[in-house]
């Protein structure tokens, strides 16, 4: 949103907050120097140094009413999140780690670089200044970092906004006490000429240089942030994606069924391996796949006969599929997942079981219609955690395949539970 | 040593029963196919040891082990499951032993050897934390006469605090528990309201408040019992009213 809108209340908080930060930096400037010559690139080194602190200056996204709570957390900016997605995490690296100190030792120097090189005008020792440069920067940078890692823990859990306006202004207090000890110090031992009306440019090119290290420096820690939560939170979806389509219970119990017939029938055991191979083998297929109506059904009554062994005498099934045309066309895994689901939530809560009634038929227009019903468990019945994936993966399927021909709705009445899927017609090639 | 196997599976049964008898040393003496089974079992074979499947329909493992837990004596609980449920971080956070199936036979003997019994404080504990807060009982149990009764909790009408007890009054008459009314009314909230210091009223049986020519107020449960409101709760029963859930 709009800058203007918070800013406000930033101010306000970072009246707050001024004080701390330069206090701590206090500490650290004491016995930095700037090299008289070159005042400008002193400053700017300094500005690097923030290179540790900020984000960047994205425009925060809400203004936070309760500014005035130092505790509050801002809208996360706005970049490549979206509102919605308040960043818990702290998007900083840990300025407290060792590698982090060398990394920011090093970019300090590097912009220390820059900064002589561009500053140098005839006649003065190009080292002079780099040292003298290198001396402010890595000054104003090490300070930094002593004053981030410090308020770490401070800033768990704040907005990502909170965060980088705090680090700006922490940085730019530290660059503030680190210039001004540079200045008199240098003045003092009589490094530079104190000249009148110096000191006022001094402190702004600077803080105008630590402003822009700072915003970017900033702004690359939290777009690689963002980069690696959005890699690990893809990661996550993938494996969501395919327990989703395994349910690890059904996994492991019938691994559980095929270890206890080893024993006791290892023809049956047999068979059950060799149904599990085949459901295996569909859900790892490449899911676009459309197959015959009657395969799809095989693969349900497989699906239903390690069921069956599994919970005996509990789960009845009645099929009634004879007078549909079984080369109709039907994306792979429609129904299984259907029927899971019946047995899931619709049996496996009941002691005594109960019947699920799997039903195929063409209706007048030509349609095919399948109909999976089974017992709704009394509400009493703890319900199971649902497993909504699973639906929306069914109807994610019929939508490719046939767009708005093809429908999936659910009916929860008279204690049944009846999952309907209407598609159109269409022979499958084989 | 006894043991009772309970899982609401037949295969699973089977193979922990022939994995128990290879080891040796031990007798099967029933097998549950629930928790209700298996605790009902338990109250009347006094096994030393329970192999417990956490999924069952009707009562669940975990429950069923709260309930073990208070009976004379108890018996050692070792928890089984297929996969694992929120429920194993919380056993490895009580230190409380669990299999994973299909059970491995010398994971099965080393369990056996070290079982141990499990206080109602540690399963409470346990509950909580598989549940995510939660810990609603499906069953009151009590004992009466050395054995064990269970009472559906959707069947209980009110919970009446005694001098030393508190009565559950329910479909079939009225049992006597050793719980204070304070922790069944956390337990419970959803199903049940404090109408009076003493009365918490099962939610879905009030039917009306009503005031008495002296001033005291009553509710009305469906079957037509009257219950003395505290004046303290009188408020909360009138905005149930003025939300037209029940009359005056």
């Amino acid at each position: 949103m709009h800058l203007h809108d918070f800013v406000p209340a930033s101010l306000r908080r970072f009246q707050r907050l001024w004080p701390a930060p330069s206090t701590r930096g206090g500490h650290c400037f004491s016995q930095s120097e700037t090299h008289n010559s070159k005042p400008a690139t002193g400053p700017r080194a300094a500005k690097l140094s923030p290179v540790s602190t900020d984000n960047h200056g994205r425009p925060p996204l809400q203004p936070d009413a309760r500014a005035a709570r130092v505790n509050t957390r801002n809208g996360s900016p706005t970049m490549i999140v979206p509102n919605e997605h308040r960043a818990e995490e702290l998007y900083l690296p840990d300025f407290c780690n060792v590698r982090m100190v060398l990394a920011m030792v090093v970019g300090a120097e590097l912009l220390a670089y820059l900064l002589s090189l561009s500053a140098t005008r005839g006649g003065e020792s190009r080292w002079d200044g780099l040292i003298m440069t290198s001396l402010f920067v890595q000054w104003v940078a090490l300070a930094s970092i002593a004053v981030l890692c410090a308020c770490r823990r401070l800033m768990e859990g704040w907005r990502d906004m909170t965060t980088t306006l705090y680090s700006f202004g922490l940085v730019l207090a530290v660059t503030v006490v680190v210039s001004e000890a540079a200045y008199w110090g240098g003045a003092y031992l009589d490094m530079f000429p104190v000249r009148q009306g110096w000191h006022g440019e001094f402190l702004i090119r600077n803080l105008t240089i630590s402003a822009i290290v700072t915003t970017v420096a900033l702004r690359y820690f939290y777009v690689q942030f963002q980069l690696k939560k959005n890699i690990q939170a893809e990661a996550h979806a993938r494996i969501q994606a395919l327990q989703a389509r395994v349910r690890p219970h059904f996994l492991f119990n019938s691994m559980n069924t095929i270890a206890s017939l080893t024993r006791s029938d290892p023809a049956l055991a047999e068979e059950v391996v060799e149904d599990l191979a085949d459901l295996f083998r569909v859900n790892l297929a490449d899911a676009r796949t459309r197959v015959p109506l009657g395969e799809e059904l095989a693969l349900t009554r497989r699906y239903l006969h390690i069921e069956q062994l599994r919970l005996g005498e509990r789960l009845t099934v009645e099929e009634d599929t004879a007078g549909v045309p079984q080369d109709a066309a039907i994306p792979m895994l429609t129904i299984q997942p259907l029927v899971e689901n019946a047995v899931y939530h619709g049996i496996e809560p009941l002691p005594e079981g109960g019947a699920i009634r799997l039903q195929a038929r063409q209706d007048r227009d030509g349609n095919i219609v399948i109909t999976v019903a089974n017992p709704r468990p009394a509400a009493e019945v703890i319900r199971r955690p649902g497993n909504r994936l699973a639906l929306d993966n069914v109807r994610q399927r019929l939508g490719a395949h046939f767009g708005n021909r093809a429908k999936l709705t659910l009916d929860d009445a008279q204690g049944r539970y009846v999952a309907t899927v209407t598609l159109p017609y269409e022979k499958a090639v084989s | 040593m006894k043991l009772l196997i309970a899982d609401d599976e037949g295969p699973a049964r089977a193979r922990l029963h022939g994995l128990v008898e290879e080891i040796g040393g031990i007798e099967v003496v029933a097998e549950a196919g629930n928790g209700r089974q298996a605790l009902l079992l338990c109250d009347e074979l006094h096994p030393d040891i329970i192999l417990l499947d956490i999924r069952m329909p009707g009562m669940d493992g975990l429950e069923a082990a709260r309930h073990m837990a208070g009976l004379e004596p108890a018996p050692a609980v070792i928890f089984t499951t297929a996969y694992s449920e929120h429920a194993l971080a919380a056993f490895d956070a009580h230190a409380i032993d669990y299999l994973l199936k299909p059970v491995r036979k010398a994971r099965l003997a080393q369990a056996l050897v070290k079982a141990q019994r499990l206080t109602s404080a540690q399963m409470n504990a346990v509950t909580e934390a598989a549940q995510g807060g939660q810990r609603q009982r499906t069953h009151i149990s009590a004992r009466r006469g050395g054995r064990i009764e269970l009472v559906e909790v959707t069947d209980v009408a009110y919970f009446q605090a005694g001098d030393k007890y508190v009565s559950v009054h329910h479909g079939g008459g009225e049992l006597l528990i050793d719980e204070p009314l304070k922790s069944l009314e956390e337990e419970f909230s959803q199903r049940f309201l404090r109408v009076h210091r003493g009365i918490l009223a099962a939610r879905d049986l009030i039917i009306g408040l009503e005031k008495d020519p002296q001033g005291h107020y009553y509710v009305m449960l469906k079957d037509q019992q009257r219950l003395p409101v505290s004046r303290r709760h009188v408020s909360e029963l009138r905005a149930l009213v003025r939300a037209g859930r029940i009359r005056t």
